[in-house]
C-alpha cells in the first residue's frame, strides 16, 4: 500500500484540504467543509458535491474511512470520516512534495532577483 | 417561495445521481444544503451538485462494470445509459433557465447558429447580471 501511495499523482486541491481537515482529528461532512473554510481563511469553498465525490474516491482508496463513534458523537447521527494510516503517509508525502516544489520556487525568484540586480 | 423551488431542484439533481451514491451521501449533501442556504449562496451549491452528478455518470461510464460471459452471452455491469444523461441534461437547462429568470435575465443565453463555407458557426452569448458579455464563437 505505501509503495502506491508514494507512486501516487499530485493530489487535488479539494483531495488535499480534506485530508488536511481530516488529520486534526474525526469529521462529519459539515465539519470537513467548515474546517477546509477555516484553514483556508476562506479563500476554497468545498461544496458538498465536491466533497462526497472526493470522499468516496478517498474511501475506495483506503485513504479515509469511516469513523468509530467516540463518546462525545456517540449521540450524533452524522456519519464521522477519520484518516487512515495509509492517508496519512499520502498526506505527508503530498506536503514533501509541495515543500520541494516552495524550496524550488524560492530558489528560481532568489536567482531571478540576482539576475536582475 | 423561491427558497423551495430551488430545494426542489436540488433534491433533484440528487435523485440524478447514481443510485450507490445517493444512498451513501444523498441524505448528507440535503442536510449541509440546508445548513449552507441559510448563509445563501444556493446558485453555488446547485452548480457543484449539477458537477458532481457529471462527475459521478462519466464516472459510471467509464467504469465498465462486471463483465460475465454465460453460454456465450455477455452480460455487461451496471453501465448507466443515455437516458440518464439526457434527463441530467433537461434539468440542468431547465434549472439554468430557471436560474437566470429567477434573478431577471430571461434572455441569459443565447444561440446562434450561421453557415460559412458549408460549415456550421456557433455563436452562443452569455450575457452576465453586470450586463457585461462573454461571447464564445466557434470558427469553421
Amino acid at each position: 500500500m505505501a509503495s502506491k501511495v508514494t507512486s501516487n499523482p499530485p493530489l487535488s486541491a479539494a483531495t488535499l484540504h480534506i485530508l488536511l481537515a481530516l488529520a486534526g482529528g474525526n469529521l462529519h461532512g459539515y465539519g470537513i467543509i467548515k474546517e477546509v473554510a477555516f484553514n483556508s481563511e476562506g479563500h476554497y469553498k468545498l461544496g458538498p458535491g465536491t466533497l462526497y465525490d472526493n470522499l468516496k474516491k478517498l474511501m475506495d482508496a483506503g485513504l479515509v474511512a469511516d469513523a468509530r463513534k467516540s463518546v462525545s458523537t456517540k449521540d450524533d447521527d452524522r456519519r464521522f470520516y477519520t484518516l487512515t494510516r495509509e492517508g496519512r503517509h499520502a498526506l505527508a508525502a503530498e506536503v514533501d512534495r509541495l515543500q520541494s516544489v516552495v524550496s524550488k520556487a524560492r530558489l528560481r525568484l532568489q536567482e531571478t532577483k540576482a539576475g536582475r540586480a | 417561495m423561491s427558497r423551495v423551488v430551488l430545494r426542489f431542484a436540488y433534491r433533484v439533481l440528487l435523485r440524478l445521481h447514481p443510485a450507490s451514491f445517493q444512498d451513501e451521501f444523498g441524505s448528507e449533501m440535503l442536510w449541509i444544503y440546508d445548513q449552507e442556504c441559510q448563509r445563501g449562496g444556493a446558485a453555488y451549491l446547485l452548480l457543484d451538485g449539477a458537477i458532481s452528478l457529471l462527475r459521478q455518470h462519466c464516472k459510471v461510464q467509464s467504469d465498465p462494470g462486471q463483465v460475465s460471459i454465460a453460454s456465450g452471452a455477455v452480460i455487461t455491469g451496471p453501465g448507466i445509459g443515455p437516458v440518464r444523461f439526457l434527463q441530467a441534461g433537461i434539468t440542468f437547462s431547465v434549472m439554468f433557465f430557471g436560474l437566470m429568470r429567477l434573478f431577471g435575465q430571461p434572455n441569459a443565453l443565447t444561440v446562434s447558429v450561421k453557415w460559412a463555407d458549408r460549415m456550421p458557426c456557433y455563436t452562443v452569448t452569455l450575457e452576465a447580471p453586470s450586463h457585461a458579455e462573454v461571447v464564445l464563437q466557434s470558427t469553421p
